[in-house]
């Protein structure tokens, strides 16, 4: 099995003349995505018209951590290096967007020694969004460009080491970025029906991207560095290029998550986020897009489920006690287990489309 | 001139330190290419077992000092067992997500059964006095911390020399089924690599626990990751570079310490990160690593 991306990369650079074939492939994994996004879509439109208030919520902070997950999986599923910094960009994502859009008169409150004249500035919140993107993308850019060069092990490192980075600077950084404190007044413009849109819109772009020419390329060397490269496959612009585009969906699910809840603070985009995301994406699967969907929806439930034992239930009558930390021990079982009996996770790997496709093909047969 | 030197001292005690767990987590990478995350909970077991001795009333450092020790050599041995011998085989990605679940749960362990909050220890507390020579006013847990590691590095590069497992040890680095065709058993060298790298998680536990005097369930976590910065820029892997790592992070720290005004005191970690960063940027492999291409053999 290990070497058939290879050879589908090299069958596809040999026809690369067919261009009506590339893009029957392109409409081929337009519907794949959407059909990945499918159950998201449901679920989104079924918590939209029939749940309470309490439940809309919870779903919307899934959405941000299902957008976070795709956007890993971006990176780590095609290169197959473990990134443990993401959750970075998603808090360079909402504090953009905080420092951008949160009205003057908040800001008066919170951050009046801002410096670069951010205390009197006050910009739209699509124009904060696409800036603070912006300038994801640049903080990419860079920590790529590094990351890109490094072997496996070592670019895990200074991923890891970025998130450190990054977490400084919010905390001690408190003219701009209010130090330990909660930077609240950010306005709340985006309600479950824009969060749908965006996650269909990341799932898609994430299932584009592995189709594409690039990204079944990257695959083809992470599975054979050595084979990919003799093809003429330079790794480390496509791992750059992976690593960028998998900050952006970071960094998007970021602004998301300011402009939904109006108050950010630093310790919520450090390693609780991503011990959560990680072990959704290993759950589900790192391979395909469909795992990383599956593993949000399982293990958003779950945790749900084991928080309201955390907090202490009443069991027949009788009030147990807090369980703190118990969350935590499940998500890391969760990780070593799935390690060490199904490393592929659940969805293992084959996209959900595919998976319909076979099961039709099959019974056709 | 007091000033530098104490500075000096400084800088070499905290490289010593990081050189410790760097060394540990080195030994462990070098034969069976496991990145370690858990090591830092291996320094947390170490530490709470001492925790938990004193709670019971052995109080004697001594017995302290061999506890953390113990146990830390037992904790390392015990995680390879039950979370990384499934998937010693599997790719390094497997591995390394394997050890950051391990270590998810230890430190959860800690916070459910002990309690999330630090808790007060104070056997050690002895080992921290001020020592003074002369003019000099010095910790006498920094002077211990250097001649610890010292030792303690000498102790390891002896044993990986001359003894029988040390050198199955060093060729399992190279080329694992040779070794075992030498009629060594794999269970045995690699359990023998994880009880040192816990030895020395467990002296470097002993020198925490001194310094602090208290226990919470991220003790080793920070520490660690440093560790991995220092095996990183010596070259991943190397047990040289570890070493060499641990020592110029030290110094990096604490010439920045020195440099930085007291108000950006607190972007140290963030400064010292990005400093080795940029180096990585000249030497993706490391200071003392080798470039190997694709296809070489003999690394």
């Amino acid at each position: 099995m290990a070497g058939s991306e290879l050879s589908q990369a090299l069958e596809q650079m040999g026809s690369q003349a067919g261009a009506t074939q590339s893009g029957n492939a392109l409409v081929r994994s337009l519907i794949g995505g959407l059909v990945t996004a499918l159950p998201v879509l449901v679920i989104g439109l079924l918590v939209l018209n029939f749940a309470p208030n309490y439940y809309t919520f919870l779903a919307l902070g899934a959405f941000v951590n299902l957008i976070v997950v795709v956007g890993l999986q971006v990176f780590m599923g095609n290169s197959n290096i473990a990134n443990l910094g993401h959750s970075a960009f998603v808090g360079l994502g909402a504090y953009g967007v905080a420092i951008l859009s949160t009205p003057l008169a908040m800001k008066k409150l919170s951050i009046p020694n801002a410096p670069f004249d951010f205390a009197t500035l006050e910009l739209d919140p699509v124009s904060s969004a696409l800036i603070a993107l912006v300038v994801v993308g640049i903080v990419a850019l860079v920590s790529g460009k590094v990351i890109s060069r490094l072997s496996g092990v070592a670019a895990t490192i200074v991923s890891l080491a970025l998130l450190i980075i990054v977490h400084s600077v919010f905390l001690n950084w408190t003219d701009l970025f209010k130090g330990n404190q909660a930077f609240f007044g950010i306005p709340k413009v985006v309600g479950l029906p824009w969060m749908l849109v965006f996650a269909v819109l990341a799932i898609v772009t994430a299932r584009l991207f592995k189709d594409s020419r690039w990204g079944l390329q990257l695959r083809a060397s992470a599975q054979s560095p050595q084979a990919a490269a003799a093809l003429g496959i330079d790794a480390k612009k496509l791992r750059l290029m992976s690593w960028v585009l998998s900050a952006l969906i970071c960094g998007l699910a970021g602004v998301l998550y300011a402009y939904f809840a109006g108050t950010i603070s630093p310790k919520l985009f450090y390693f609780q986020m991503i011990f959560n995301t990680l072990a959704m994406l290993i759950l589900g699967g790192m391979a395909t897009v469909t795992g990383a969907v599956t593993g949000v929806i399982v293990l958003s439930i779950g945790l749900e489920f084991i928080r309201s034992i955390e907090s202490g239930v009443t069991v027949a009558g009788i009030q147990m006690p807090q369980l703190l930390g118990l969350s935590g021990v499940a998500l890391g079982v969760v990780i070593v287990l799935c390690m060490a009996f199904r490393p592929s996770g659940i969805s293992g790997r084959h996209e959900l489309d595919e998976l319909v496709s076979l099961l039709f093909r099959r019974n056709a047969r | 001139m007091d000033y530098a030197l104490q500075q000096l001292l400084n800088a070499l005690a905290f490289g010593a330190e990081y050189s410790l767990v760097a060394l540990g987590l080195a030994v462990v990478f070098s034969i069976m290419g496991l990145v370690n995350f858990a090591h830092g909970e291996i320094i947390g077991v170490s530490a709470y077992s001492v925790f938990l001795a004193a709670a019971l009333g052995l109080t004697s450092p001594f017995v302290a000092v061999l506890l953390a020790v113990g146990m830390a050599a037992l904790a390392a041995v015990v995680f390879e067992r039950v979370a990384f011998r499934p998937v010693r085989y599997a790719p390094t990605t497997t591995g390394l997500l394997t050890a950051f679940g391990v270590s998810i749960v230890v430190q959860n362990l800690f916070m459910l059964l002990i309690s999330p909050k630090p808790q007060s220890v104070s056997v050690l507390n002895g080992l921290n006095q001020m020592w003074f020579f002369g003019p000099f006013a010095v910790s006498s847990l920094q002077v211990m911390e250097l001649i610890v590691s010292g030792l303690t590095i000498l102790a390891l590069v002896l044993f990986l020399n001359r003894s029988t497992l040390g050198l199955a040890i060093r060729a399992a680095s190279r080329d694992f089924a040779t070794v075992r065709l030498m009629g060594i058993k794999a269970n045995r060298v690699i359990a023998t690599a994880f009880a040192i790298s816990g030895a020395l998680a467990g002296i470097a536990a002993v020198f925490i626990l001194a310094r602090r005097g208290s226990v919470s369930p991220d003790l080793g976590f920070g520490l660690v990751l440093k560790a991995f910065v220092a095996c990183v820029i010596g070259g991943f892997g190397s047990l040289p570079g570890a070493a060499v790592g641990g020592m110029l992070l030290g110094f990096i720290e604490v010439g920045l310490l020195v440099a930085l005004p007291q108000e950006y005191a607190g972007f140290r970690d963030a400064l010292t990160y990005a400093i080795i960063v940029a180096l990585l940027v000249y030497r993706p492999e490391g200071l003392l690593g080798q470039r190997i291409e694709l296809g070489d053999k003999e690394i």
